[in-house]
């Protein structure tokens, strides 16, 4: 940390607000749910206090604060969005009709369990089950990640034309007050220019947005999301390079924490990261060569970066705080399916672990790795505790 | 690693008492993380705040299992349920008029009662009792100094900013008087 470093004591939703402001949206509509109202809170103190510009609006429900940023972003306008649970299933239409038009919201979603029966607890369900909606989907780990990846998701939204969603999870990052170095308004600035849009609502271009088309131009438009998501991997990678430059602080679609000589390997998303680095250095002193394979870039599934990741790797668990009924975590899921067929793919346990915010910490995590191991995998997902 | 955990009722100030010693340590010089978990807690409903120091950053992401330290707002809130995360070392501060011996049939436990609402009171803050319950808190970790803390509380109070700080002061004095 140099003297102009400016470290302040941050939860993770404010560290959220904080990039919010840095990333300077025109507009930002928003709708209170805990635990994502901080974030919401905290941006219209610093409008409030005149630290930012933005234009806030506070419809009556998530599903029309996502219709305004639909609208808004149409026009051209940089927009932010926050939601959680229920505020995130209730946007589910629009999230689809955002993404059909490629709009490039940044949305940040605090990750909480789904009713019934009603909690507030960290699950990722809420945001896993968005996954086909074609939004990008990053995953942070703590209130520094998540500012750095607020930032990053305009640039990754705005250069590729998607929409990106980051999430992180409640309670444990979202009111997680911990240190957080906050990049000055320049620096922002030089990272995050003001792109032309050539297709926007315009009352000089005379173009509209969401026509009724034939079945060929539909096909054609999923296509050329497609072409789109093909784009992101490269520009999550080139938004965590720039970063660095900038920032001395290194991102990108996957983490490896001490994977290099692994015999096994722990992947999971969001905060049971942390946690988890904190079980492989502890497996590590016992003689058991473990590693962290975090996977932060979610959608698109970087799937040919986790086969290289765990190519070779005798075994991995894959830790999933989530549960889709009827199939099991959806981490280990997309796994699978990115792993099949590969010829020295892991035995590829999949522990529900941690699903409703039922505690994980780093000794569990030990436990199942000196479990698993060495056993044979089943395809189904494994309830541990 | 230094664990803390603090239990109140909603609106008694137990989120905002982590966030006063989280500010106090990091200003020391530690790495701090702090949260709260409250659900759907309303006001005098239970709600917990933990509190992790150390030297090294904190990557650890989930509850705090057996705490070095308590801090409880309440006295009725100091339960089996609660103390299932100390132990025999656990160095737990109450909130309560009763003598430590009125404690003594919840088990082998360090509890130090403070009377947290007479030093509110003493210090016209009236029923607000995290300052002084801050004070005493700070006497039994034994790892902060006194003047870090009455800055923090100095800087952070809204109102009443000295009497605040009297109240801190007070509660630890009246730790160090008893023991």
């Amino acid at each position: 940390m140099n003297d102009t470093t400016n470290r302040q004591l941050l939860s993770g939703n404010h560290a959220v607000a904080w990039g919010v402001k840095l990333a300077r949206p025109d507009v930002a509509p928003l709708y209170p749910i805990t635990p994502q109202t901080p974030i919401l809170e905290k941006i219209t103190e610093f409008q409030l206090q005149g630290e930012m510009e933005v234009e806030l609006l506070t419809p009556e429900s998530e599903h029309s604060a996502m219709s305004a940023c639909l609208s808004a972003s149409l026009t051209g306008a940089r927009v932010f969005t926050a939601t959680s649970s229920q505020g995130l299933l209730l946007m589910h239409e629009l999230l689809h009709y955002a993404a059909g038009a490629r709009a490039p919201i940044v949305m940040f979603n605090v990750n909480r369990t789904p009713a019934s029966p009603w909690g507030f607890w960290p699950d990722q369900l809420d945001s896993l089950s968005q996954r086909d909606t074609g939004w990008v989907q990053l995953y942070s780990e703590s209130a520094q990640e998540s500012l750095d990846t607020t930032v990053q998701a305009f640039r990754i939204a705005e250069s590729v034309g998607v929409p990106v969603m980051i999430c992180h999870d409640a309670f444990y990052v979202s009111h997680a007050v911990e240190p957080v170095d906050i990049p000055t308004a320049s620096q922002v600035d030089e990272y995050l220019p003001r792109l032309e849009r050539p297709l926007r609502l315009d009352t000089a271009l005379g173009q509209s947005f969401g026509a009724p088309i034939d079945q060929a131009t539909w096909n054609r438009s999923r296509r050329e999301m497609a072409a789109a998501m093909d784009k992101v991997y490269a520009a999550v990678v080139e938004a965590g390079t720039t970063w660095n430059a900038l920032c001395d602080r290194q991102y990108g679609p996957l983490e490896h924490y001490r994977c290099d000589d692994a015999q096994v390997l722990i992947v999971t998303m969001g905060s049971m990261s942390g946690t988890a680095r904190v079980a492989v250095d502890a497996l590590r002193e016992e003689g058991i060569a473990a590693g962290l394979l975090k996977v932060r870039l979610f959608r698109p599934l970087p799937g040919p970066a986790l086969c290289e990741a765990l190519a070779g790797v005798p075994c991995a668990l894959v830790l999933d705080r989530n549960y889709s009924p009827g199939m099991g975590g959806i981490l280990h899921q997309e796994l699978k399916a990115a792993l099949y067929g590969m010829a020295d793919a892991p035995r590829l346990h999949g522990l529900l672990a941690g699903v409703g915010g039922v505690n994980v910490p780093p000794g569990k995590i030990q436990q199942w790795v000196t479990d698993y191991r060495e056993a044979e995998a089943v395809p189904e997902a494994i309830w541990v505790e | 690693m230094l664990e803390v955990l603090i239990l109140g009722r909603g609106g008694q100030g137990a989120q905002t008492a982590g966030n006063l010693l989280a500010q106090a340590f990091y200003s020391d010089g530690f790495y701090v993380q702090t949260f709260a978990t409250y659900g759907g807690a309303r006001r005098g409903t239970p709600v917990s705040a933990s509190l992790r120091v150390d030297a090294e950053p904190i990557r650890l992401r989930c509850d705090i299992e057996q705490a070095a330290a308590m801090l409880c707002f309440d006295d009725s809130l100091l339960d089996e349920n609660f103390l299932r995360r100390a132990n025999s070392e656990t160095r737990i501060v109450v909130n309560s008029r009763q003598s430590r011996e009125a404690f003594s049939s919840l088990g082998d436990y360090q509890i130090v009662p403070i009377d947290g609402l007479g030093i509110a009171r003493n210090n016209d803050m009236g029923t607000v009792v995290n300052s002084a319950l801050l004070g005493a808190f700070v006497a039994v970790l034994d790892q902060l100094d006194i003047e870090t803390m009455c800055r923090v509380v100095l800087a952070s109070a809204p109102v009443k900013k000295e009497q605040n700080v009297a109240a801190s002061r007070e509660g630890f004095r009246q730790f160090q008087m008893t023991h």
